[in-house]
Parts: C-alpha cells; structure tokens; sequence
C-alpha cells in the first residue's frame, strides 16, 4: 500500500510538473522570446557604443554580478570572509594541520591523483582569467582549486597538509590578499576622485553620465573588461584559500581540535 | 632543471586546450602558470628529469598507447565478447593473486589500471609490501603466480617498463 501511494505521488508530481511548466507556462517565457530584462542586460554588457551604460564584458553574467550590481557581490564577498573568520575563531589555537603517520588511499589512488591537482590548478586560473570574457568566474574559479584541498584530505589524509607545505596560516594570507585586491580595486576611484577632484564613484567600472574614471578595458588589444579581470583574480584567490582553510579545519579529528580547545578552557 | 619541464608542459597544454585559444594573453598567462605550478608540484611528480625527456622513453610510451588502445583491448573484448556470445557461458570468475616486478609508481599505477581497463579483468586491490595486484578474473584459467602474471600482467608491465623504469 505504501508503495502504491509513493508511485503514485511520484507519477502525480512528474505530471504537474510537466503540465506546469509547458501548457500552463509557470515558469513564464519559453523558447525563443527574450525578456525584456535580459534584452537590456545583453545590450549593455558589452557595448563600446553606449560608453556611460556598458560594463564592456562580453560575458552578461559577470557584468552582471561586478558590474551591474557589483556592490551585492562585494557583501557577498565580505559574509563569505566572516564565516571563515567565524571557523578560525572557533578552531582558535589550532595551527597546525597534520603531521601524523597515515598515507590515505591506495597507490593507484594517490598517483592519479598526484598527476590531476597541476591539471586542476590550470583549469582553475583559466577559469578565474577568463571571467570577464566567458561562463565563470572567480568563484567558480575558487571553487575548483578548493577541490585540491579535499583531494589532499581525502586521498592523502590529513596528515599530508604540513607535509606538502600546505597551512592554515599560509591559506589565510592568500585569502586575505585577496581580498585586500578587491578593496583596492573598489576603492581606487574613490582615491582618484579625491587626488584629482573629478567625479568618481566607488566600485566604478567604467565611464558614467558624470564621471569620466574608467579601469582600463583594453590592454594591448586584450580586452580586460575594466576591473572585472582584476576583481576575479583577487575574487579567485579568497575564495579558493577561503574554502582551503575551513576544508583544513574540518577535515581535523576531535582529539586533536579538543586539546588546545580545552587547554584554553581550563585556563593554562 | 630539466626535471621541471614535464609537469610544466603538462600544465601549459592543459591551460591552452582548456581555454581553447591561443591569443598573446593565453600564451603570456599560460607561460607563467607553468612555471609556477611545476615549481610547486615537480618535487611530488617527478624525480629523474633526464627519464621524463628522453625521447625514447616517449617513443615507447606512443608504442605502448598504441598497442593497448588496439591489440589489448581488441583481445580483451573479443574474448568477453565469445563468452557472452556463447550459449554455456563459460566463465570461471576468480579473484586471483598477481605478482608484479615493477618499482616505479607509475609503471604500477599504468599496468593496474590498463589490466582494469581491458574487460575480464580488473584490479580490485594491491599490496605494495607484497608486490601483488588482487585481480578479479572472470575466466580463470590458472591460480598460481605464474600463470596470473603471464596471462594477465606480463605485456603490460613489460611495455610500461621501458617507458617508466
């Protein structure tokens, strides 16, 4: 009986989902209309033409998310931060991660994952460099290179951490210089503004209405796409050794965290 | 010096194919990144640069793609093939004890996972203290060591050997 009723609402769902999103269009435009939003955002994403409206990057969504509504991404950036500040705090007195005896998984394990982590380094850069000009990003960029810490964790152990040179303080740095790069980068029209006396706003991309500052968008021929290149780099680095330091922390037993834990509590 | 030029090439082709372009900026980028990352990672992967350039080893390991990719695995699906094809379904699944002589990792790790790759036979575990696969077999036609390394192992290691060894 409780089959039947599983199958049923099983079928039941897949149907109204199905009648949902075709005949009854819930989702709204399908097929080849565009909205009228996205027609805006695909006209002005990249447009040399509409200098005071583009954010000359041919890829919408980064447009989109440092551009557009740049200021949403930068919190984003910023809660990110705060929730591995909060880990750090709570793993307080814990520097050191590994150390011990254990190799982690089999030989053919370890080596083919030896030879994929540079293949995954690579595939990570090019993703964060190329965020102003196609799908990706520096968090997507972040994320992948963070995998080369669960593959250390995992394939590894934990142990591996020291041995290979990996710490936490060092994956702190690197996060923290990254995002020491996308304050630089928000606040350089703000300095500009102030040494020159022009009109120049914060996270400014490119030229506006009444303001003249613009990042550069084209270096050589290459287009850069103004501080988007810039912020997914920066994006890039404190996202991936964000997520490598609380993957470092968590992936630590108890007895280990709970010792200088306790030794603080007990007051030595 | 010469060590770091493998994983270094490595990389510069992955970025570059990755990126599917081949503009100043890519080439510039990818330059960079492969020097940084073989500066980082050589030391884990590579230990003996003069092995990793020699052109005769890459000889050997183009020979040995070659005959794996066509007469192994040929032999391997045809025999699966004729057991599936055959009406007594004749198979004598074991999992049997294969000794290997190889030292280096690669050379293991290679010969492992082309006998995992060829239907019939695949490597469910190894003991590096003992230098033995534990390979499932799906026809076994013997148990004894000589016999697994002969019929399962030899051609692979034997191939590998003159590329890793």
């Amino acid at each position: 009986m409780r089959r039947v009723i599983v199958a049923v609402s099983i079928a039941a769902f897949t149907a109204l989902l199905a009648y949902a999103t075709t005949v009854a269009g819930a989702l709204g435009y399908l097929g080849l209309e565009t909205r009228a939003l996205a027609r805006m955002f695909l006209a002005l994403a990249y447009n040399p033409n509409l200098r005071e409206l583009t954010a000359m990057s041919p890829a919408a969504v980064a447009a989109i998310v440092w551009d557009f509504r740049g200021v949403d991404t930068l919190y984003e950036t910023v809660v990110f931060y705060m929730a591995i500040i909060s880990a750090l705090a709570i793993y307080r007195g814990v520097h050191k991660v590994g150390g011990g005896g254990s190799v982690g998984l089999s030989l053919i394990v370890r080596v083919v994952t030896k030879l994929l982590i540079p293949m995954n380094i690579a595939i990570a850069v090019s993703i964060a460099v190329h965020g102003h000009l196609t799908p990706g990003g520096g968090f997507q960029a972040g994320a992948t290179l963070a995998v080369v810490s669960v593959l250390l964790a995992v394939v590894y152990s934990v142990n591996s951490f020291s041995r290979v040179g990996v710490e936490v303080s060092k994956a702190v740095a690197l996060q923290s210089t990254g995002l020491i790069a996308i304050a630089a980068v928000v606040f350089t029209p703000l300095i500009y503004g102030v040494l020159t006396g022009a009109q120049a706003y914060l996270m400014q991309n490119y030229v506006k209405v009444d303001s003249g500052f613009h990042f550069p968008a084209e270096v050589l021929g290459q287009l850069i796409s103004g501080t988007l290149i810039w912020l997914n780099i920066a994006e890039f680095l404190a996202v991936s050794f964000g997520f490598f330091t609380v993957f470092m922390l968590l992936s630590l037993r108890e007895e280990v965290v709970k010792q200088p834990l306790l030794g603080e509590g007990h007051g030595s | 010096m010469r060590r770091y030029v493998p994983v270094a090439l490595l990389v510069f082709v992955v970025y570059i194919v990755f990126s599917g372009s081949v503009s100043p900026y890519d080439i510039v980028i990818g330059a960079v990144l492969a020097v940084a990352v073989s500066a980082l990672t050589t030391r884990f992967l590579v230990s003996d640069g003069g092995k990793a350039l020699s052109l005769r080893r890459l000889a050997n390991l183009v020979k040995y793609a070659l005959y794996y990719l066509t007469v192994a695995e040929f032999k391997a699906h045809s025999l699966v093939i004729r057991i599936i094809l055959s009406r007594d379904m004749p198979v004598r699944p074991a999992i049997v004890r294969v000794p290997y002589r190889a030292k280096n990792p690669y050379t293991i790790v290679g010969s492992a996972n082309s006998i995992t790759n060829t239907p019939g036979t695949v490597v469910v575990d190894l003991d590096t203290g003992r230098s033995v696969f534990y390979v499932h077999w799906i026809r076994a036609v013997g148990l004894d060591p000589e016999t697994t390394y002969r019929e399962i192992l030899k051609v692979f290691e034997e191939g590998l050997s003159k590329v890793f060894e």
